[in-house]
């Protein structure tokens, strides 16, 4: 318990971290950033919309530490400004609404992948030197390797654009009415498979690479042999014996890719043209939207904090000694 | 000799992955010996297909794939290799102060670097970026050096734990040596394989970035990179008109790279990892990237 009370608070530092950037960021721009950030964007707006941009970045009358407090205090009761794009919705709704499809992506593929990487890289390390193991192996180099744009890219191309055996954008049939009925569900489905398949493709080997590495490592210990001289099965000692153990240091491993796994989702989105923080990012960087550039740095800080702390909580559910302690 | 086919799989991920980037650095270098054309005229057509007077085809606006490419080659890989060394050394350095060092300095590094290891890169880089405006690709490598040690730092802190308690790092303290000789003549030369493999870590992920950052509309779009090939040819949509050499081109390179320096990154990993390596036998080309690891 207080190990997860001490991750809490270290979370909430670095969410101030990543809050304090964006306060400071439209400050070091030359001569008035609020201006320079309403004319880049080429919007025609009204005095009021001027008005908003600077609640919104906390240029308030007051002195610094008071114009941070003002913008921490925005933040934290959920105000992130107003879209310059998309005046006046605010930026909360604007990245709410893509945030479900991005989670719905991510989360899905993650497990996919993990689960995946996870098994194969078990099977290639008990066979390791196995001709399955060298295919496990050098496929992984090749699909870690390759930029997540690339493979979009490749798998838009040839399934997409050459096949047309899966649409090349949208999250559903825009034609559908968003609805929990069975078609929809299905549209869903049917247009997400394409960005799944890419995202699967860049990390399943990194899982696969890790589990085998951790495994190998482990495979020499005395336990292992010892559980071998008790006669036990050999899928019997690899999954509960060798596996069981090697799984924490992946874990561990799963926390620190879920950067990898968000910027990789980001990238796909744009290339799918898939309604998610990705394709409304992309947009905002080219209207050079300010507010939701930085409402996203926020949203997706936010978003790994609490994949972080959940990848915590497996941790202690999975390593009897941190309950203990 | 069963072990012996698989040995040889070993030492070739070496010799590929040294042979893929000595033949792109090779095309960047000749580049316009290779091209009668400049990289950014426009010499044909609108996104004609490819033909012998243009081997990759040409953009939407004109420009010659091929030509482009191989000059985009010489951004993409200095800023790999740039951005790849800063970061290594913000991370080396950082990691062997926090691990030797201990107490206060440890403690301050090391939040440091488990924050920045939890605030999500790319849409951190997609911040700075925005507000730096049309970033050229040195500032895009310095940026990167700025925010991505943090990997580095972490494991190089932990491998620096195990070796201070070395005796000759206990000796060298008994002679009274100064803690920066220590650190850069102790040390430092026996993280050598750690610090490669994450130099290779980070020119890959350099590279990668710097392409989707470019892709995604930040970078300078006058640049000739890979990644503003990407972003020219997506905003063409080449792909929905057919013009698949114009996107597939800048794909294909990176992809290639990014597997050769990955194939080295493994072989180095497993020469410094001996238990992950599929032989028992160090094998010729292992040995040469062994003697070669200072220089990585």
């Amino acid at each position: 318990m207080a190990f997860l009370l001490r991750r809490l608070c270290f979370y909430l530092a670095a969410f101030l971290a990543a809050a304090t950037i964006n306060f400071f960021l439209p400050r070091l721009m030359p001569g008035d950033p609020v201006q320079i950030m309403f004319s880049s964007a080429g919007a025609e707006l009204p005095p009021e919309s001027l008005q908003a941009l600077k609640l919104t970045f906390g240029f308030v009358d007051g002195p610094l530490w008071q114009q941070y407090l003002t913008y921490l205090g925005s933040i934290f009761s959920g105000d992130l400004g107003r879209s310059i794009k998309y005046f006046p919705l605010p930026v909360t709704t604007v990245l709410g609404n893509a945030l479900i499809w991005t989670v719905g992506l991510m989360g899905t593929a993650t497990i996919v992948s993990f689960t995946l990487g996870t098994f194969l890289g078990i099977l290639a390390a008990w066979r390791r030197g196995s001709l399955f193991d060298v295919i496990v192996s050098v496929g992984a180099i090749f699909a870690t390797s390759v930029p997540a744009v690339v493979t979009s890219l490749i798998v838009v191309f040839f399934f997409g654009f050459t096949l047309n055996w899966f649409p090349t954008g949208y999250a559903a049939d825009p034609a559908l009415d968003p609805a929990f009925t069975l078609q929809y569900l299905g549209s869903v489905l049917y247009h997400g498979i394409l960005p799944m398949l890419t995202l699967c493709t860049v990390l399943t080997g990194g899982f696969a690479v890790t589990m085998r590495n951790n495994m190998i490592n482990l495979l020499g210990e005395d336990y292992i042999i010892m559980a071998r001289a008790k006669g036990l099965s050999d899928s019997h000692v690899m999954l509960w014996y060798a596996a069981r153990n090697a799984l924490l240091p992946t874990v561990s491993s799963l926390a620190i890719a879920i950067g990898t796994i968000l910027g990789g989702s980001l990238v796909t989105e744009v290339v799918f043209n898939y309604p998610g923080l990705g394709n409304i990012l992309y947009q905002a960087i080219l209207a050079r939207d300010y507010p939701v550039i930085q409402g996203q740095l926020l949203i997706m800080t936010a978003t790994m904090l609490v994949a972080n702390f959940i990848v915590d909580v497996s941790y202690v559910l999975l390593d009897p000694r941190l309950k203990r302690a | 000799m069963k072990t012996q086919p698989f040995g040889l799989i070993r030492n070739r991920k070496a010799l590929v992955g040294v042979a893929i980037i000595a033949f792109i650095l090779l095309v960047a270098i000749a580049a316009p010996l290779l091209t009668p054309y400049d990289p950014g005229a426009r010499v044909g057509r609108p996104h004609q297909a490819p033909s012998l007077a243009h081997w990759l085809g040409t953009t939407r606006i004109g420009q010659d794939v091929f030509t482009r490419l191989i000059y985009g080659a010489r951004t993409s890989l200095a800023v790999g290799f740039g951005a790849g060394l800063l970061i290594t050394l913000v991370g080396t350095a950082l990691g062997i102060l926090a691990g030797y060092r201990g107490g206060k300095a440890d403690e301050v590094i090391s939040f440091f670097t488990n924050m920045v290891l939890v605030v999500p890169n790319l849409p951190l880089l997609l911040v700075l970026a925005a507000f730096i405006g049309q970033a050229s690709p040195w500032v895009i490598a310095l940026i990167l050096g700025g925010t991505s040690w943090a990997w580095g730092a972490r494991v190089t802190r932990a491998e620096t734990l195990s070796v201070k308690q070395k005796d000759y790092v206990k000796s060298a303290e008994m002679m009274g040596e100064p803690r920066w000789r220590i650190m850069t003549f102790e040390i430092f030369p026996n993280l050598i394989s750690i610090v490669g493999i994450n130099f290779i870590g980070s020119v890959i992920f350099a590279i990668i970035t710097q392409a989707t950052l470019e892709f995604l509309g930040l970078g300078d779009p006058k640049v000739v990179s890979w990644g503003t090939m990407l972003y020219a040819a997506q905003k063409a949509s080449a792909l929905s008109v057919g013009a698949w050499w114009d996107i597939l081109t800048p794909c294909f390179a990176l992809a290639f790279l990014g597997i050769g320096l990955s194939l080295l990154n493994f072989a180095v990993d497993e020469i410094a990892n001996p238990r992950l390596r599929t032989g028992n036998r160090l094998g010729r080309w292992s040995a040469l990237i062994r003697s070669g690891e200072g220089r990585l």
